[in-house]
């Protein structure tokens, strides 16, 4: 448990930057890096984590392509590398990317960028929230969990006193963030500031009263939250987010994820200790009408792949410092179904992007997709688990001695797909 | 019932009026079975008639607490599950002129509402671009000339039938008398939740909620799953309607039969036709009649989330099996020049050949010839072979009556109502009367507040309002007048919750740390002072008349006053304490009063292009509304102050 403390740090005023009124307020750190000496000289490792909700198909994301089961149980999304079935970016000769990922491609031509396939959870449930649950609280057969499994390594980091060293750019705080560490959910850092338009004395009684309100409601949550919140704005008062601006040529897309990673990579600049970010992508469950070199699907994966070219080229200068961990909760039925889509299936795959990452190399154990070498006669089997990735990662990049341990009864050992692992 | 007993005749009549004699035929017999043990669990009978309102109304309204005392708590929430008060001040404020929608049939919505593949098929229809020059559609010129073209037409684009929806559920939310009633809306449309934010069922939420939702919140529990099963929002939504099977006699017979195959000639035909403007859309409509098979999307989800619950006790094989039976379960076309009209008209005869064993209810078709007309077996009982549409009738009558769905749902009518993690013991109770009652909502809703756990003392205020109820419960304590609903979900949208959006199809969790975060917490505060400070346009607000225009002596007497005002039967005493040294500080009023005659406030405009066209009709009404907020005499700036502290405190987040 967190120890109660009363919030009246530097007085109410501190809350207040001076010029709200109206439109935007700028951020203007207190004191860039403030904990550090010298810009850049103590920089922080940073796992950013994408989680894509929806149950991404990996088979079409990057397919197996050589594998003639798979060409005869979806013949109406099958592609591979010849030029009239959609040209996908072969990779090893037997798997191959979707055109939509051709901005992450050099990435893995260069070795950062990993892709881990036939990856999910031990546990065989299809639902999609269930599943969510799991590779959040990180225990595949355990409801009970209280805490996420990022939040548990942010336990296991070394003390430090910033209130942004866990943050999620999204509109709720997700299920793996939960825990006693404190974690901020921030849907917009524009608008994440106490405002009273137009009336900076009522301002300043307001964020007064609000300490004081919040410093003693008997609900732990509340008090909590608030707690959380007013230390964040102390350190981010007065702010001008204009000092830390995109890097020359970097072009986001202008989508919720690509939003999200733009602040991800603004608040690694503004240097306020961050170390685990989180943020997710939408539109995966593709029951229908699933596309191929076009459509909902190669869409959306267009998306996420130019969100994550526009981040890591925004990042320039801090990419020593970055690994990027994706996840999704199963993957999708190998043959389609009725409506040119794909039920829920099993495994499907994840990326890892980072200097430290082993890369340009497909990590998997997969089996041909034969009938008889699908999990129930109809889904990818699950050949890595989650948790094998998800440690290695953490393990190696943050620098968390045995990060099995953040996942109870999980025994495994890590991909070996880390520099140092 | 008990009117069929009107003629007693010999011994049967007698018995009937030695039973009449204890319960005199004017008697409700819900109300008689109410008997709130709210003393028993050590409450006083004004904290009960709080409690009461903060967990069946969207949030008190001022002396509220009064009227429920003076008309009797069991009289009252006997009232309230009849959902029978009258509605002509709330129709009031829901002028057809307004909202036009609110009573049209799914045909005349998408006749008149365009979603973006009618708006598209127009502009190209009308060679405004060409279908290789869609992209020209982005550009501003090009969007303006669209809107145009549909405007000369007749018609208006979604988001204007998206704002009648938002609106009406604000509206209704705040002024309905029926207050209970709302609150089953908000809540049965959240667990059979369909979303804006899937094209092919946007057309249809309004619809959804009216006629699927609405009218059965207080029925029988079957009722409300045929209701949202059958129409075309979830069949789209959960992708139902596109789910088919070739395994009957018809398709078997189309196989062979050349008359068929000239028909299906003469369709590819069509839709290889670049002259037609439609025949891209066509080409779509084809693929998807030409698909062959089975989608498990609302199979899976209507035994995960409607009934069972995910440890229902379900198998894969289950999931698959109720998906065969709903093949064929879809939605006749809307759209008389749409793709799929002109499909059928192409199939003539043939096709009506197949149909005659379709069934039509409103909107809803069951397609025979893509019905999987095999034995199924589901959850251990037998579905012999050439069941048609009665077959998926009857799962989901066999889905309503199982033992798990009344424990699964009893427990989420207990989290809403009660608290977040509700007693084994009372969900129990609540499931076992909707056993007994085959599912009578208000039979449960009765035996929850008979039971001690819905007054334990510990329970009160332990919910945590969402967004949504946090802004209707402050208009409602305020007696605030909401000319523009949207503005009220522009803020309910940046405290984390945008109404009709959630994408997955379990709709927003109901626990308190899913709504509250860093972020959203901090919008909260934002949104007590915006909404009592007068910048929220289009929201009326007169805080002296709360208290009659008695003006308070002080700032302690003040925050007295209005937290009692607004937070009746709670103890404040604490809060008041610690927030009348600050607000005593010297002169204080006096500077905040100057600050705010100093500066007038640029107008919000943060809502985003869908209000557009309800800006323009609204612009007068808004000036009137503000025009007059700054020029407020006495101390109102302070009381908008306490008012918006209040509002932001964290004990008006609980509920």
């Amino acid at each position: 448990m967190i120890p109660r403390r009363a919030f009246m740090k530097s007085g109410a005023i501190a809350l207040f930057a001076a010029g709200f009124q109206g439109g935007i307020p700028g951020f203007l750190l207190r004191a860039a890096g403030a904990e550090t000496t010298g810009k850049g000289a103590n920089k922080k490792k940073v796992l950013v984590c994408i989680f894509q909700r929806g149950a991404m198909d990996g088979l079409m994301a990057v397919t197996p392509f050589a594998d003639p089961a798979l060409r005869s149980l979806r013949p109406g999304l099958f592609m591979s590398p010849a030029e009239k079935e959609g040209k996908i970016i072969d990779l090893d000769g037997k798997f191959g990317m979707h055109p939509s990922l051709q901005s992450l491609y050099p990435f893995f031509t260069d070795g950062r960028l990993a892709v881990v396939h036939g990856v999910g959870s031990p546990n065989t449930t299809r639902s999609h929230f269930d599943a969510q649950d799991y590779m959040e609280s990180g225990t595949p057969f355990s409801k009970s969990t209280q805490s996420g499994w990022l939040n548990r390594a942010v336990g296991k980091l070394p003390e430090a006193h910033s209130p942004f060293r866990a943050v999620s750019l999204t509109a709720a705080l997700p299920r793996c963030l939960y825990g006693d560490q404190e974690s901020l959910a921030i849907a917009n850092l524009q608008e994440f500031a106490l405002q009273v338009r137009g009336n900076p004395m009522a301002a300043k009684v307001a964020a007064g009263s609000f300490e004081q309100l919040y410093d003693v409601t008997t609900n732990d949550l509340l008090n909590k939250t608030a707690r959380e919140s007013f230390d964040a704005l102390q350190q981010l008062k007065q702010a001008n987010m204009k000092s830390y601006p995109l890097t020359a040529g970097v072009v986001y897309p202008n989508t919720p994820l690509g939003n999200s990673l733009k602040q991800i990579a603004t608040l690694i600049k503004m240097n306020v200790g961050l170390e685990v970010a989180f943020t997710e992508s939408g539109g995966w469950d593709t029951h229908f009408n699933q596309g191929t070199l076009n459509g909902a699907f190669a869409r959306n994966l267009k998306d996420f792949s130019d969100s994550i070219a526009a981040f890591w080229a925004d990042l320039s200068a801090y990419q020593d410092e970055v690994t990027l961990l994706t996840m999704t909760e199963f993957g999708r039925t190998v043959h389609q179904n009725g409506t040119g889509g794909t039920d829920h299936g099993r495994a499907s795959c994840l990326w890892v992007l980072g200097n430290d990452v082993l890369g340009g190399k497909v990590y998997q154990q997969m089996k041909p997709l034969n009938k008889e070498n699908l999990e129930d006669g109809r889904d990818v089997p699950v050949t890595t688990d989650f948790r094998s990735v998800f440690s290695a990662v953490v393990g190696n990049h943050l620098s968390i001695t045995q990060p099995e341990q953040l996942f109870p009864g999980f025994s495994g050992s890590p991909v070996p797909l880390m520099k140092r692992s | 019932m008990r009117k069929s007993f009107r003629v007693p005749v010999g011994i049967v009549g007698l018995l009937a009026l030695i039973f009449w004699a204890f319960t005199p035929p004017s008697t409700d017999p819900v109300k008689e079975s109410i008997k709130m043990p709210y003393k028993k669990m050590g409450l006083t009978k004004e904290q009960a008639a709080a409690h009461l309102l903060s967990r069946f109304t969207m949030g008190a309204t001022p002396q509220q607490v009064n009227q429920v005392l003076n008309k009797g708590l069991e009289n009252w929430f006997a009232e309230q599950l009849n959902g029978q008060l009258p509605e002509d001040d709330l129709l009031r404020r829901l002028p057809e002129a307004n909202y036009p929608a609110l009573k049209m049939s799914n045909e005349a919505i998408v006749a008149h509402y365009a979603n973006a593949a009618q708006a598209l098929r127009l502009a190209v229809k009308n060679q405004l671009v060409s279908r290789d020059s869609l992209q020209l559609l982005s550009k501003p010129e090009y969007r303006a000339q669209l809107q145009q073209l549909m405007k000369q037409q007749g018609l208006e684009p979604l988001q204007e039938l998206n704002r009648q929806l938002i609106n009406q559920k604000i509206i209704r939310a705040a002024y309905s008398p029926n207050q209970l009633q709302e609150v089953l809306t908000d809540f049965w449309f959240n667990h059979f939740n369909v979303s804006l934010s899937k094209g092919a069922s946007q057309q249809f939420v309004l619809t959804y909620e009216r006629d699927a939702i609405r009218p059965y919140v207080m029925g029988n529990f079957y009722e409300l799953l045929i209701r949202t099963a059958q129409h075309p929002a979830m069949l789209e939504f959960l992708d139902n309607a596109g789910s088919v099977s070739n395994n009957n006699e018809w398709s078997r017979k189309r196989e062979q039969s050349t008359a068929a195959k000239r028909v299906k000639q003469r369709i590819e035909k069509m839709a290889a036709d670049t002259n037609n403007s439609q025949q891209a859309a066509m080409q779509q409509v084809l693929a998807r009649t030409n698909m062959q098979g089975l989608n498990e999307n609302y199979a899976r989800e209507v035994m995960e989330l409607h009934t069972l619950g995910v440890d229902g006790g379900y198998s894969q094989q289950d999931v698959t099996q109720v998906a065969k039976a709903l093949t064929g379960w879809s939605v006749r076309p809307l759209s008389k020049d749409g793709p799929a009209a002109q499909l059928m008209q192409a199939a003539g005869p043939l096709a009506n050949r197949a149909n005659k064993d379709n069934v039509t209810i409103n909107d809803f078709l069951f397609r025979a010839n893509r019905h999987d007309e095999g034995e199924k077996t589901i959850l251990g009982k037998n579905y012999p072979a050439e069941g048609g549409y009665q077959e998926g009738v009857q799962v989901l009558q066999q889905l309503a009556a199982h033992p798990a769905t009344a424990t699964f749902i009893c427990k989420k009518l207990a989290i809403r109502f009660v608290k977040d993690t509700p007693t084994s013991l009372l969900v129990d109770q609540m499931a076992a009367t909707f056993l007994k009652t085959e599912g009578n909502i208000r039979a449960v809703l009765v035996t929850m507040v008979n039971h001690p756990d819905f007054w334990e003392p510990a329970a009160l205020r332990e919910k945590v309002k969402s967004p949504f109820e946090l802004a209707i419960s402050a208009i409602r304590a305020t007696g605030a007048e909401v000319m523009q609903p949207f503005q009220i979900n522009n803020w309910i949208t940046k405290m984390g919750q945008r109404l009709y959006y959630y994408a997955a199809p379990t709709g927003f969790p109901d626990r308190a740390n899913f709504w509250i975060n860093t972020g959203s917490l901090l919008n909260r505060m934002n949104f007590g002072m915006a909404f009592a400070t007068g910048k929220i346009p289009g929201v009326k607000l007169d805080v002296s008349a709360l208290n009659n225009h008695h003006e308070p002596a002080s700032a302690e007497e003040a925050l007295q006053v209005y937290s009692q005002l607004l937070l009746p039967q709670r103890d404040q005493a604490e809060n008041i304490r610690r927030l009348t040294n600050l607000l005593n500080e010297s002169g204080l009023e006096e500077k905040i009063q100057q600050a705010a005659s100093k500066q007038t406030p640029p107008p919000v405009t943060d809502d985003g292009e869908e209000m557009a066209i309800y800006k323009k009709q609204s612009a007068r009404r808004n000036a009137v509304a503000n025009g007059n907020m700054d020029a407020m005499p006495g101390n109102t700036g302070m009381l908008q102050q306490v008012t918006g502290i209040i509002i932001g405190s964290p004990e008006f987040q609980r509920r």
